[in-house]
């Protein structure tokens, strides 16, 4: 597929650029701190550091408020900041026993191993929307525009590892320590002789979909890694279209881990080669358990799928999980692979569908000239040919939609021709 | 207090900018020694790889964005790297690891530091800790 490039309109582009950075940057409200998008909408810069593949709050933010709160736009602003960076080092492979939780909660089973540890959550709350009379801001909170405590992410007061955390809390006391590792439900279902089994002697290096073009056949470490960096609602809308849509995959959907902490991020001391923890990530970790029902497949053990996205983003995680696991059942027997693989990557399908609007005038025109020659060659002047069977009265000559298109037809046209309606014939 | 080498550069990529910042000024006013900039301050990424629970396997979750330093500070080398864009804070940090590792006359107070970021890193995980704990739920069933 080809695309003609048109030129000029410089000085309107410029000035529809000034429109957009004007109401932005100078509106008669205060000036949106990068501070306070990281700590009042973090979710929302969550999802952009997740689905940017970087992760980089600040960065986000700043991405966010430059977007004027386009997700989408927001993650091609961070994946293309990516871009122009040199990968400094690989990290030390993070066994996920490390996540440290700040949210555990275990929908399959009322006992785990550990605490069912609600963190910070609405989902147990109605949906009401609050217009600002019930907040509640503390002593000491500053009001909108005034300097937020967090200028850019990081306050320069306190260590950096918690300082997103870090506010002017009231100091709760608490008895027994909090288990912050605790252990898997996978672990107890293996204990039971429930999970099937998936032996292996081999530790394949990782496919990296940053060096390498994506396309189906890949391993699925490669799938992992388009799903934790796919566009959330892609994902979700996978996952629903495979529950519950045309597809047939109707099954049993149960979550063993929603899991929201921290997990390390190490590398090697040049000096000394030891592991060095150079600061911590958030994320988001779901297994899945599947109840396997397949002619072919273990009826009396379930299977696990797995989720894991950065920050904090429940949806796309356990669509993620459940997709895993979908991939995995179906074995190339249908498109779904290839529907994750090709399918769900956000500035894939926003960068084609925006493209949409640029001029397309030479190519519509190319488009116009095929249809006259169909006419041109059918001997009913083509109309039987259009899905239109029933004889009926030719449609009102006119410029082609609209004044618009019909410019483009007068670009076709030989100089100093009169615009041609699409109903004549040349 | 004595840290080893590897505590030293965490606690150090913990601490805050403003700190780190004004104890390697302090350091870099010793006009007698000159510093070598073997490499950056330069920002990139680091890749982060996990491996899942379920099949054991690992797989590349994505970027973090990194700042990355390393000095020659009184004829020993000082290195960090430290997560987000600071450079900065990274030259900073790797001068105090050099005035460190070279005993140098601020070496107790880049311990002082240290010990400071790791107190409040302490102090900050009870904090939260504690706060986690009011939530730990155990469901009811309806039989």
């Amino acid at each position: 597929m080809g695309y003609a490039a048109a030129r000029g309109g410089i000085d309107a582009i410029v000035a529809a650029e000034e429109l957009v950075r004007r109401k932005r940057d100078e509106g008669s409200s205060p000036k949106l701190e990068v501070g306070q998008l990281i700590e009042r909408l973090g979710l929302a810069v969550d999802r952009v550091v997740g689905e940017g593949g970087l992760w980089a709050p600040e960065l986000a933010a700043f991405a966010l408020r430059q977007t004027e709160g386009d997700v989408i736009e927001a993650v091609h602003l961070l994946r293309a900041y990516r871009s122009t960076l040199p990968r400094l080092a690989h990290g030390l492979v993070v066994e996920m026993a490390e996540l440290e939780i700040l949210r555990r909660i275990v929908p399959a089973y009322r006992t785990p191993p550990g605490p069912q540890l609600l963190g910070r959550t609405l989902d147990y709350v109605g949906r009401i929307l609050d217009t600002g009379g019930s907040s509640k801001a503390r002593p000491g909170t500053p009001s909108v525009g005034a300097e937020p405590a967090v200028a850019t992410g990081e306050r320069t007061d306190v260590p950096r590892l918690y300082a997103e955390s870090v506010t002017n809390r009231p100091k709760q006391s608490n008895g027994a320590p909090l288990e912050r590792h605790p252990g898997r439900l996978l672990n107890v279902l293996a204990s039971m002789d429930l999970l099937v089994d998936h032996p292996r002697d081999d530790d394949p290096e990782p496919f990296d979909i940053t060096a390498q073009p994506v396309r189906p056949g890949l391993p699925r470490s490669a799938i992992l890694s388009v799903m934790a960096r796919a566009e959330t609602g892609a994902l979700v809308n996978l996952w629903y279209r495979n529950v519950l849509g045309p597809d047939g995959y109707i099954h049993e959907v149960t979550l063993g881990e929603v899991r929201h902490g921290r997990v390390p991020v190490r590398v090697l001391h040049p000096h000394t080669e030891r592991p060095v923890t150079i600061g911590t990530v958030r994320v988001t970790e779901v297994e899945a358990i599947e109840d396997l029902n397949g002619p072919d497949e273990q009826r009396d053990r379930f299977d696990v799928g797995y989720g894991l996205c950065f920050g904090h983003n429940e949806r796309k995680a356990i669509a993620m999980a459940n997709l895993d696991i979908a991939v995995r059942r179906d074995q190339g027997a249908t498109m779904l692979e290839q529907s994750v693989i090709m399918t769900t990557d956000g500035l894939d399908a926003s960068g084609f569908l925006e493209h949409l609007k640029l001029p397309h005038y030479v190519t519509f025109r190319s488009m116009v000239d095929r249809k006259r020659a169909v006419r041109a060659a059918s001997p009913v002047n083509g109309r039987a040919r259009t899905g239109s069977p029933q004889p009926g009265p030719a449609p009102a000559a006119g410029p082609v939609a609209g004044s618009t298109a019909g410019g483009d037809c007068a670009d076709a046209q030989p100089a100093g021709s009169p615009v041609l309606p699409l109903g004549a014939t040349e | 207090m004595r840290l080893g080498r590897e505590r030293r550069c965490e606690l150090l990529a913990a601490s805050a900018p403003g700190r780190l910042v004004a104890l390697a000024d302090r350091c870099l006013e010793d006009g007698s020694v000159s510093l070598d900039l073997r490499s950056g301050p330069a920002v990139g990424t680091v890749a982060l790889e996990v491996r899942e629970p379920v099949l054991g396997q690992r797989f590349i979750l994505g970027d973090v964005l990194v700042t990355s330093a390393e000095v020659e500070w009184r004829g020993k080398r000082g290195w960090a790297t430290l997560l987000g864009r600071d450079r900065a804070a990274a030259l900073a940090a790797a001068i105090c690891d050099a005035e460190l590792e070279a005993g140098g006359p601020l070496s107790a107070e880049v311990e002082g530091l240290c010990a400071d970021t790791e107190a409040a890193l302490r102090a900050a995980a009870r904090e939260e800790e504690s706060e986690l704990a009011e939530t730990v739920v155990r469901f009811e069933e309806l039989l």
